[in-house]
C-alpha cells in the first residue's frame, strides 16, 4: 500500500516540486497561510484522484496484487501525508524567512489538516461513486450557492469566515480543539469506510 | 491433473451481459484458448477470473485459493495482458516500471531488461505514443518480469499484424518449456490457436459449451457435405446445425464416426475449423432456443 | 531427429509424429536408450501445441516403442523393437505365403515368382 502512495507522488512529482517552490515563495508574504496550505493540499489530492479515475487505470490497479481496501486506504492515508508534507514545507519556509518569532502556530497546522480532512471526507466517497465530471458540476453548484449567499443573504460572508477563522485560532480551550479534532477524525474514518463500500462494489 | 483456474456454477449478470451456470477448469502447464463470439461473455469471464467483477453466485478458485482470503497471494502469481491500454498515458515505460515493480515480491529486474531488449521496447517514450503491439509487449514484459505462473490474456492478438502474432506465439512456446506456466487467452482470431492451444474452451451466450483437447475436436467434429435427399427427420438429429442450399447441404456434427457409418461414401467429411464450430453452434443455438 | 509434419494433411498431426518416430525406430535410426526431445521442446520446434506431442508420445509409449522416466524424459525402448521387427517379419511372411499359394494355383514357377519379386522390389526403389 505504501507503494500506492509512492505512485501518487511519482505521478505528480513535477507538480509537487512546483507546489513546494510556490509554498516557499508564499512564506515571504506569510498572510494567508492557512488557505494556501488547504488549497494546495486539496488540489494535489484531487488531481491524484482524477489521474486514477479512468476505468483502465482501475483495471491496472486491481489486477496488480492490491486489494480494493488498500487502494482506497492509499488515498486516505496519502491525503494526510501530502498535507503534512506541504505543512512542513510551509513551516520550514516560514522558519527560514521569519526566524523564530514568525513560526506557524500548531493551531494553524491543525486547522489546515482539519479542513483538508473535512473536505476530503466529502469528496472521496463522491468521487468513488461518481466521476470527476460530476464533481465539476457539483462544484459549479457550490459556487452558485456561494455567490447567491454573498449577494443576497449574508453579504459579508467573507468577513464572517475570516472572523471565524481568527476566532477559532484565538480559542484557548484545548478541550474544544480536542473535541473538534475527534469529530473530524470520526468523520474521516466514516468516509473511509463508506468509500471502501462503494469501491468494492464497483465494476470496470 | 492440477487445475489452476476453477470456476464453478458461476452466475453473473451485468450491463446486459449474462453468464449462466458457468463451470470452467484450466489445466496447469498448458495453453487454453478461450473462444466465443462477440457478447458471448469472454471478457466478463476474464474479469471474473481477475476479480475485477464479483460473481452473483458460484465459486472461483485460482491456484486452489479464493479471492476472499487470498487476493494478494493470487495476484502475485498472475500476469495480465488486456486488449485495452492500461497504462498512464503520459508516463514512459521506465516510469511505469517504477510504479508496477514495487507491487511484486518476485520482481526480476534482469528479466525485465531482457524482454525490453528482446521486444525492442523504448524505455523513455510516453506510453501513449506506443503502438498497440508495443503496449501488448509492454504488458507481457511486466507479466514475465515477475515470473507469473498464470498468464491471462484478453484478445492479445487483435489489432496486431500477422508477423507479430507469429512472434508472440514463439514467445509463448518458449514460456511453456518447463511446464510450470499456464496460459489462458481469449481470442476471436482462431487460427492463432492452431499453433499453440492445447485445450479449447468454448462459450456461447454466457454458457460453457465445451472444453476439449484441441485434437479431440478434429476427432469428434466434422463438416458433412451431401445432397439434400440424404436428410430426413432421423438423420438430421446427428447435426448441430445444417445449412441447406439448392445445391445440397453442409452441416456440423459432433459425432464424426457415427455419421461416417451412417452415410458411408454418400457424403464428404471435412475437418472443421474452430470458426465452423462457432458458426454452426450459434446457428444451432438459435434453432433450438 | 528430423520430423516433418503437414498442416494440410488429413492425417492428424499427432499421428504423423507417431508414424515418423515409429519409422525412425524400426529402421534403426533411433536406437535403444537414445533420448527423444522433450514434448515441450518438440512442440516448440514444430510450432504445434504441447498436447499434440504429448498424445504422440503417449501412443508410442502405449505401444512399447518408448518409455518415460519422470523428470528425465523419454527414451527408446529395446525389447519391443525386436518384437516390432518380428511382428513385421511375420506380416511379410504371411503375405509371401499368400503370394506363393496364388502363384501355385496359377502354375507360376518359383523362378518366375522370384523374377517378379525382384522386378517389383527394384521398381519401388
Amino acid at each position: 500500500m505504501y507503494s500506492l502512495i509512492r505512485k501518487d507522488f511519482l505521478l505528480q512529482k513535477h507538480i509537487v516540486l512546483l507546489y513546494i517552490a510556490i509554498l516557499l515563495l508564499f512564506s515571504l508574504f506569510v498572510e494567508a497561510s492557512v488557505y494556501v496550505g488547504f488549497i494546495f493540499s486539496l488540489s494535489f489530492i484531487m488531481s491524484a484522484c482524477s489521474l486514477d479515475e479512468k476505468d483502465n487505470i482501475n483495471i491496472l490497479l486491481n489486477s496488480l496484487p492490491y486489494t480494493r481496501k488498500e487502494i482506497v486506504a492509499s488515498k486516505y492515508i496519502g491525503a494526510l501525508l501530502f498535507t503534512l508534507l506541504f505543512v512542513i514545507v510551509m513551516y520550514v519556509g516560514d522558519f527560514l524567512v521569519n526566524g523564530n518569532n514568525g513560526l506557524l502556530l500548531l493551531k494553524e497546522v491543525m486547522l489546515i489538516l482539519g479542513l483538508v480532512m473535512i473536505t476530503t471526507s466529502f469528496l472521496l466517497p463522491f468521487l468513488y461513486k461518481f466521476k470527476m465530471q460530476y464533481l465539476h458540476m457539483a462544484m459549479v453548484g457550490v459556487v452558485v450557492i456561494y455567490l447567491l449567499t454573498i449577494s443576497f443573504f449574508i453579504k459579508n460572508l467573507h468577513d464572517v469566515i475570516r472572523a471565524l477563522t481568527l476566532k477559532i485560532l484565538a480559542l484557548q480551550e484545548i478541550q474544544l480543539y480536542f473535541f473538534a479534532m475527534l469529530i473530524i477524525v470520526i468523520l474521516y474514518i466514516g468516509s473511509w469506510l463508506l468509500s471502501i463500500r462503494i469501491y468494492e462494489r464497483k465494476v470496470f | 491433473m492440477e487445475n489452476v483456474i476453477e470456476l464453478q456454477h458461476i452466475n453473473k449478470s451485468f450491463n446486459g451481459f449474462q453468464v449462466k451456470d458457468l463451470s470452467i477448469a484450466v489445466k496447469k502447464g498448458y495453453v487454453t484458448g478461450f473462444i466465443g463470439g462477440n457478447g458471448a461473455g469472454k471478457s466478463t469471464t476474464i474479469k471474473l477470473i481477475m476479480n475485477l467483477l464479483q460473481q452473483d453466485s458460484g465459486s472461483i478458485s485460482i491456484f486452489g485459493m479464493n479471492y476472499m482470503q487470498h487476493e494478494k497471494e493470487i495476484k502475485q502469481r498472475i500476469g495480465f495482458v488486456y486488449d485495452e491500454n492500461i497504462f498512464y498515458e503520459n508516463l514512459t515505460l521506465k516510469e511505469m516500471k517504477k510504479i508496477i515493480q514495487p507491487a511484486y515480491k518476485n520482481w526480476d529486474d534482469k528479466a525485465f531488461q531482457y524482454f525490453v531488449d528482446q521486444f525492442e521496447l523504448p524505455l523513455n517514450k510516453k506510453m501513449k505514443t506506443l503502438s498497440k503491439g508495443m503496449k501488448m509487449k509492454a504488458s507481457l514484459t511486466f507479466a514475465l518480469a515477475h515470473h507469473a505462473e498464470l498468464i491471462i490474456m484478453d484478445e492479445p492478438t487483435s489489432g496486431l499484424d500477422p508477423i507479430f502474432r507469429r512472434e508472440l506465439l514463439n514467445i509463448l512456446h518458449d514460456l511453456m518449456q518447463n511446464g510450470d506456466k499456464t496460459i489462458f487467452f481469449s481470442t476471436h482470431i482462431t487460427t492463432d490457436l492452431d499453433r499453440i492451444a492445447d485445450y479449447i474452451t468454448f462459450i456461447q451466450n454466457g454458457k460453457h459449451m465445451f472444453t476439449k483437447e484441441f485434437y479431440k475436436i478434429e476427432e469428434e467434429y466434422a463438416i458433412v457435405k451431401g445432397t439434400l435427399d440424404l436428410l430426413d427427420r432421423e438423420t438430421e438429429q446427428e447435426f448441430i446445425a445444417i445449412r441447406k442450399t439448392n445445391s445440397g447441404f453442409e452441416a456440423l456434427t459432433a459425432h464424426k464416426n457415427r455419421v461416417a457409418n451412417l452415410f458411408g461414401d454418400t457424403v464428404i467429411l471435412e475437418n472443421p475449423t474452430l470458426e465452423d464450430i462457432m458458426y454452426y453452434s450459434k446457428k444451432g443455438g438459435e434453432l433450438y432456443v | 531427429m528430423q520430423i516433418i509434419i503437414s498442416n494440410s494433411s488429413k492425417e492428424p498431426i499427432y499421428e504423423q509424429i507417431y508414424a515418423q518416430i515409429k519409422k525412425l525406430i524400426i529402421t534403426g535410426e533411433l536406437q535403444e536408450g537414445q533420448s527423444l526431445p522433450s514434448m515441450r521442446q518438440l512442440a516448440k520446434d514444430l510450432e504445434i501445441s504441447v498436447i499434440t506431442t504429448k498424445r504422440a508420445y503417449e501412443e508410442l509409449e502405449k505401444n512399447g516403442f518408448i518409455y518415460s522416466i519422470v523428470g528425465k524424459g523419454s527414451f527408446i525402448s529395446e525389447q519391443n523393437m525386436e518384437m516390432v521387427k518380428e511382428r513385421k517379419m511375420k506380416a511379410i511372411e504371411e503375405k509371401l505365403v499368400a503370394a506363393i499359394q496364388n502363384s501355385k494355383e496359377m502354375g507360376i514357377s518359383l523362378a518366375e515368382l522370384k523374377e517378379m519379386l525382384t522386378l517389383l522390389y527394384m521398381e519401388d526403389e
